[in-house]
């Protein structure tokens, strides 16, 4: 409501009526001209500024780490620290409100939940927006209505025909329950109810299915509330609603199609892949998978665990496909692996395929080409777009044998350009899917070996990390908060280098593990790199993968590519924190592979 | 200009209570007040104060944690024009205390001060008809008009002919300032104080205002 508080926006929101109108009596505005020093570095700030109007640039040790525009605030650790790290300096006219470090202070002691935002640091924080996040995905789901929902097919029988036919009808359209029409009046017979008749009550086969009807069906129309069904399920102590449309049957809603709707349905596509027994029945798994992605989004679910829901179920069906399509003489000569992010398990919307074979041995060149068409095209079929790269089954320099690989290791190690480089990472995220995991371990350790003696190589290929600037830059869009076609791109500014300097230092030890977050761990662990900032980054890259996936749901055009000036106060925060500690990898990564020397 | 000067030196012999003598004597140096009415129509001869806000800026800061703001219960009813602009109606005022129990408050908010306001005769010429029942004077304090500061650093060298705005919204626009809530006193006031921080540095900075050299054609607004 005030130009001078806005205590719609955090963590100003959490403050009472009374404690925002103190705070507001007690702030002051103050004018900045450009190039003015409004907080110089270590120096005791005067309260907790926001921006009004302007632009200010953060600076630590004299280097530019952040941009703040209208309604950021800053320093929340300095004003709670008493002492700042950072520097802020005025880069056009800037208006900052001013609230007083005493009043804040008083504010934080007296309402813990404004206290927590100014405590937290970054891991905390980024959690106290997922705890919201999840609540406002749930609340968006009691909004959804039964027509949204996966229904089960309504198939009606009449009331004498017999249990055996029943029985026939509900495999043949892969569904549990039947309704029943008998003269005037509808029921419904269950699985279950023919199986009792027959176990527990000796009825026989012949029998027809009226007496095990029951006949108090609840019905919901397609408009209704998710929420209501469920009520209504709990009430009536029922597991199925049947959907009806005036006076058309439309479909079974039962309780296991509710509840996927909320948490996906993961258990039931592993079982639809294992039972798969050709590239049609495969296909419709495959699809499912990519279903998957918005319930557990939308139910919360952090990235990381999405894109491990994910990646397993994607490698069972890679698995399968391979099952399904690879000539029996060629299956224990060859190991089916992927790579790139999906060998990292990191792939959560399909962007592209990135996979191989590595064979034991030379086999027959025609066996082995119709394999290599089939799998590719089939992978395609199912809706994984072909990788842009060509890093594809189908083509020969990715599905060859062993000792032709590790002669290309020898080439990638030694030619210093960017698709060796390229070529390594992709590589060494590689994870063996289906037939003989040895080769690919063997490899692996080829790979490493070949870059260790290799002493510059290293550090060729963690110079990548440098090859794009800090985004930070762009949030120069901040400064008019209108989005003039400037954004932020996540995935190179934020998530490339994460992930890159990951792997640089994962290539360095020798490590196994693919997945950037178990990398992490494991890097910690062998104090490589400090626990809390290993958290830190995890989060971090947590955190940017999210609202990539979540721009990816919403099919943004580019999903790598975020405005600034759509994101909340509270997201610009966490972006620029996020930011911070890339800054702070890259670093570490360039100290570490001196690549100051390059 | 004049007049005025001629005026002040009238009223501080004809000041009627000597206790506010401190009206003519220079506020403190790098201070000014910023000042905006509601009223209850726009005839100053006939209609009155019901709201006054004052803001004191020093230096480049505006001290909004220093501020006067009263609601007032006017003589004379209020125009259903004006109830529209700044939504104060006759239940709103009726508890207030009248302008001539408030003014001396003012005062001596205000004090020596030079007064900013948008339009500022006006709220002057309003407050004067209190400050001449209560003192017998007029209010001696020098005035700085901010639509007239930014008038020269936009179109002070315009050309003959150039069209000129000088709108509120025009200059908070040009400024890059948010608008807000207009047409409450204290937001009016505050706004106006930051738009006379940053019209006084592009003045000492000499920066001027671009004028855009032709006129929008269409308003690409909601397409």
């Amino acid at each position: 409501m005030s130009v001078i508080l806005d205590n719609a926006t955090a963590p100003f929101d959490r403050l009472t009526p009374e404690e925002a109108e103190s705070l507001r009596g007690a702030m002051d505005i103050a004018y900045f001209r450009p190039n003015e020093t409004i907080v110089a570095e270590g120096a005791a700030p005067e309260g907790l500024y926001i921006v009004i109007k302007g632009c200010i640039e953060e600076r630590e040790q004299g280097e530019l780490v952040g941009l703040l525009g209208p309604k950021d605030f800053f320093d929340s650790r300095a004003v709670v620290q008493g002492v700042g790290v950072s520097g802020f300096t005025a880069r056009e006219e800037t208006l900052c409100a001013l609230a007083p470090r005493a009043d804040v202070l008083r504010l934080i002691n007296s309402n813990p939940r404004f206290g927590a935002f100014f405590y937290s640091d970054i891991s905390r924080k980024l959690e106290a927006l997922a705890q919201k996040d999840e609540s406002s995905q749930i609340e968006s789901m009691m909004r959804a209505r039964v027509r949204d929902l996966y229904l089960m097919p309504a198939a009606i029988i009449d009331s004498f025909q017999s249990i055996a036919s029943a029985g026939r009808i509900m495999r043949d359209i892969d569904c549990n329950a039947l309704l029943v029409r008998d003269g005037e009046r509808t029921g419904i017979v269950t699985g279950m109810n023919l199986s009792k008749a027959v176990v527990l009550k000796g009825m026989t086969i012949e029998e027809p299915v009226k007496s095990l009807a029951q006949f108090d069906l609840v019905t919901v129309e397609p408009d209704d509330f998710v929420s209501q069904v469920l009520l209504l399920m709990t009430k009536y102590n029922k597991r199925r609603i049947v959907v009806k449309e005036g006076d058309l049957y439309v479909g079974i809603l039962e309780d296991i199609n509710v509840l996927s709707f909320f948490a996906g349905n993961s258990q039931l596509v592993v079982g639809r892949i294992d039972r798969a027994s050709t590239l049609t029945e495969l296909s419709a798994a495959a699809r499912q998978i990519a279903e998957q992605v918005r319930p557990l989004r939308r139910q919360g679910v952090k990235f990381e665990v999405v894109a491990e829901i994910i990646s397993d179920l994607n490698r069972r069906l890679f698995a399968k496909l391979f099952d399904l399509l690879c000539p029996p003489e060629m299956r224990d000569k060859a190991c089916l692996i992927v790579m790139g992010s999906e060998g990292r398990g990191e792939q959560t919307i399909r962007t592209d395929q990135d996979n191989g074979l590595i064979l034991s041995e030379p086999v027959d060149e025609a066996a082995l080409n119709r394999f290599r068409e089939q799998f590719s095209a089939a992978l395609a079929e199912f809706g994984f777009p072909p990788c842009p790269g060509h890093v594809m089954v189908d083509n020969p320099l990715w599905s060859r044998t062993i000792a032709e690989y590790m002669s290309d290791f020898r080439s990638w190690t030694t030619t210093p350009d960017e698709q060796s480089s390229m070529n390594i990472a992709i590589f060494f995220d590689a994870e063996a899917v289906a037939g003989d995991a040895s080769l690919l371990a063997r490899a692996k350790k080829d790979l490493v070996e070949k870059i260790a003696n290799e002493r510059v190589c290293l550090a060729r290929f963690a110079k990548a990390i440098e090859a794009f600037e800090p985004p930070i830059g762009l949030f120069n869009t901040l400064k008019t908060a209108e989005g003039e076609g400037d954004a932020l791109d996540l995935k190179k500014g934020g998530i490339f280098p994460i992930v890159h300097g990951v792997r640089s230092l994962a290539i360095e030890q020798g490590l196994e593990e693919t997945n950037t977050f178990k990398r992490l761990a494991k890097l910690a662990e062998l104090g490589m790199i400090k626990e809390d900032f290993a958290r830190d980054l995890a989060r971090a890259l947590d955190y940017l993968m999210t609202i990539r996936l979540d721009a990816q749901i919403d099919a943004a055009k580019s999903a790598s590519l975020l405005k600034p000036a759509t994101l909340t106060s509270m997201d610009r925060d966490l972006l620029r924190d996020s930011f911070q500690i890339v800054k702070q990898l890259r670093e570490l990564v360039r100290r570490r592979f001196n690549l100051h020397m390059f | 200009m004049a007049l005025r000067w001629l005026m002040r030196k009238l009223d501080h012999v004809t000041l009627r209570d000597k206790s506010y003598r401190f009206l003519f004597e220079p506020g403190p140096p790098d201070e000014v007040v910023s000042i905006d009415c509601e009223t209850t129509g726009l005839d100053p001869s006939r209609d009155e104060i019901i709201s006054v806000a004052a803001i004191k800026i020093r230096g480049d800061r505006i001290l909004a944690s220093e501020t006067f703001q009263a609601v007032v219960r006017p003589r004379v009813a209020i125009a259903a024009e004006a109830i529209k602009v700044h939504g104060l109606r006759e239940i709103d005022v009726c508890n207030a205390r009248p302008m001539i129990e408030i003014m001396p408050d003012l005062l001596r908010f205000i004090g020596g001060r030079p007064l900013i306001g948008y339009y500022i005769d006006f709220d002057i010429a309003m407050l004067n008809n209190d400050v001449a029942e209560l003192l017998g004077i007029h209010l001696p304090n020098p005035r700085i008009e901010v639509s007239g500061i930014y008038y020269e650093r936009k179109y002070g060298d315009a050309p003959p002919g150039t069209q000129i705005d000088l709108t509120f919204a025009n200059i908070l626009r040009d400024l890059n300032l948010p608008l807000f809530n207009q047409h409450d006193a204290f937001s009016d006031a505050l706004m106006t104080a930051m738009i006379y921080v940053n019209l006084k540095d592009y003045v000492a900075r000499d920066i001027r205002i671009a004028r855009p050299r032709i006129k929008p054609s269409s308003d690409f607004h909601g397409m």
